[in-house]
């Protein structure tokens, strides 16, 4: 309890009577607290792992394509890979710019990080839609330019070809469709935490 | 050296283990002592019960997350309220719109308190469901500082709350309390 003149005040003491017994804790509460740590830090290591085998595995692949006698399609694709990782990479880092951790330890400065990192990963889905036009034109580019080795290998196996297509433009619908889906939640988040902050400001006004 | 550095290694795990166990202990601790505040402050944010069981539940776990960081620097009770808050924050701005299931409406008019209660208790209850309320409708502001009011900290604690000046505190407590008898108007 607290020394301030309010607490003598018996508005505040019967608000405080009934607010003390507005909500009890689950008896379940710590087991099920147990569970999902369990479950959080199953999904931490497994998700770093996958994370950083695909990346290892990648760059493996297009540094063993770079080193060894291969054909232009392949080189120009390894390269695009190596490329594309580092260009995905180095935007990653420069977007997380000061949203690793708040100024202060306080809610108003937690709010303000969050701000900063909703805006992040807004402009990071942005980058995202942009590197993927970039890869999409470099593949179109790569293919003009190595056409007589694929229009070959076309004729030889159309079917597998045309599969790998259709799969593709699936794909690509589906990968376009999640993005923005996600980005339109990230937005309506941007919107909330702003009005947030908006409210907080003016209550210090 | 080789059993040197085995002994090493058995040290470093055995520290490990006690750091771990030490955490384990402080983490069921607070849960123990202020499992209840988690439960109102959750409360007061979400509605709806069984949303606002995941909420805890949310809370509790950031609690755990950030309970190796926790050096000290302001009280328990301090570090507690501020990742509860920050929690229901995000909670908030992450929320869907409302999408109850019909479960959910009955479990969010249920009383909180499942013992019966005669008119007199009742009446008690109606009181407690009114308040309860019009916190939740309160701007998340107003909502902050009453909730901290309610559970009898001191302006210098909502102030380290916050992140703002005690005079601040102050005033924000003049306007959210009479936002709070507004909405307990409103609500009647």
């Amino acid at each position: 309890m607290t020394n301030d003149p309010m607490t003598k005040d018996r508005e505040l003491d019967l608000w405080r009577e009934q607010w003390s017994s507005v909500a009890r804790p689950s008896p379940e509460l710590k087991r099920q607290v147990q569970k999902r740590i369990k479950v959080q830090n199953r999904r931490f290591w497994l998700g770093n792992l996958l994370a950083v085998a695909a990346l290892v595995g990648v760059l493996i692949l297009a540094i063993y394509q770079l080193s060894h006698p291969a054909s232009g399609l392949e080189k120009g694709r390894a390269t695009g890979v190596c490329v594309l990782l580092f260009v995905a990479v180095a935007c990653r880092l420069w977007i997380s710019r000061g949203t690793w951790r708040a100024e202060t330890q306080s809610v108003r400065a937690f709010v303000e990080l969050w701000h900063r990192r909703v805006l992040a990963r807004i402009r990071g889905l942005q980058i995202a839609i942009y590197l993927a036009i970039g890869w999409i034109v470099f593949c179109t580019g790569l293919a003009a330019a190595n056409w007589v080795t694929i229009r070959l290998e076309l004729i030889a196996h159309p079917t597998e070809y045309l599969a790998m297509m259709v799969v593709l433009v699936v794909m690509l619908r589906l990968i376009w469709f999640g993005v923005m889906w996600l980005r339109r939640r990230k937005v309506a988040e941007l919107n909330e935490v702003t009005r947030i902050l908006e409210e907080m400001q003016t209550m210090n006004d | 050296m080789s059993t040197q550095s085995t002994d090493s290694f058995a040290s470093r795990v055995g520290i490990v283990r006690e750091t771990r166990r030490t955490l384990e202990q402080q983490f069921d601790r607070i849960l123990g002592e202020h499992g209840a505040v988690i439960s109102r402050l959750a409360y007061s944010y979400e509605a709806v019960a069984g949303m606002r069981e995941e909420l805890v539940q949310e809370i509790a776990l950031a609690i755990w997350q950030a309970l190796p960081h926790f050096r000290g620097e302001c009280s328990e009770r301090t570090f507690v309220f501020r990742i509860a808050h920050n929690r229901g924050l995000t909670h908030v701005g992450r929320r869907r719109p409302p999408q109850q299931s019909l479960d959910d409406l009955e479990e969010a008019d249920e009383p909180v308190d499942p013992r019966p209660h005669p008119d007199e208790h009742l009446a008690q209850m109606n009181q407690r469901e009114r308040l309860a309320s019009a916190v939740q409708s309160l701007p998340v502001a107003h909502k902050q500082t009453i909730v901290m009011m309610l559970e009898g900290l001191s302006h210098a604690e909502i102030g380290e709350v916050l992140g703002i000046t005690e005079n601040n505190v102050a005033v924000r407590l003049t306007r959210a309390r009479k936002a709070l008898k507004e909405a307990m108007g409103v609500t009647q």
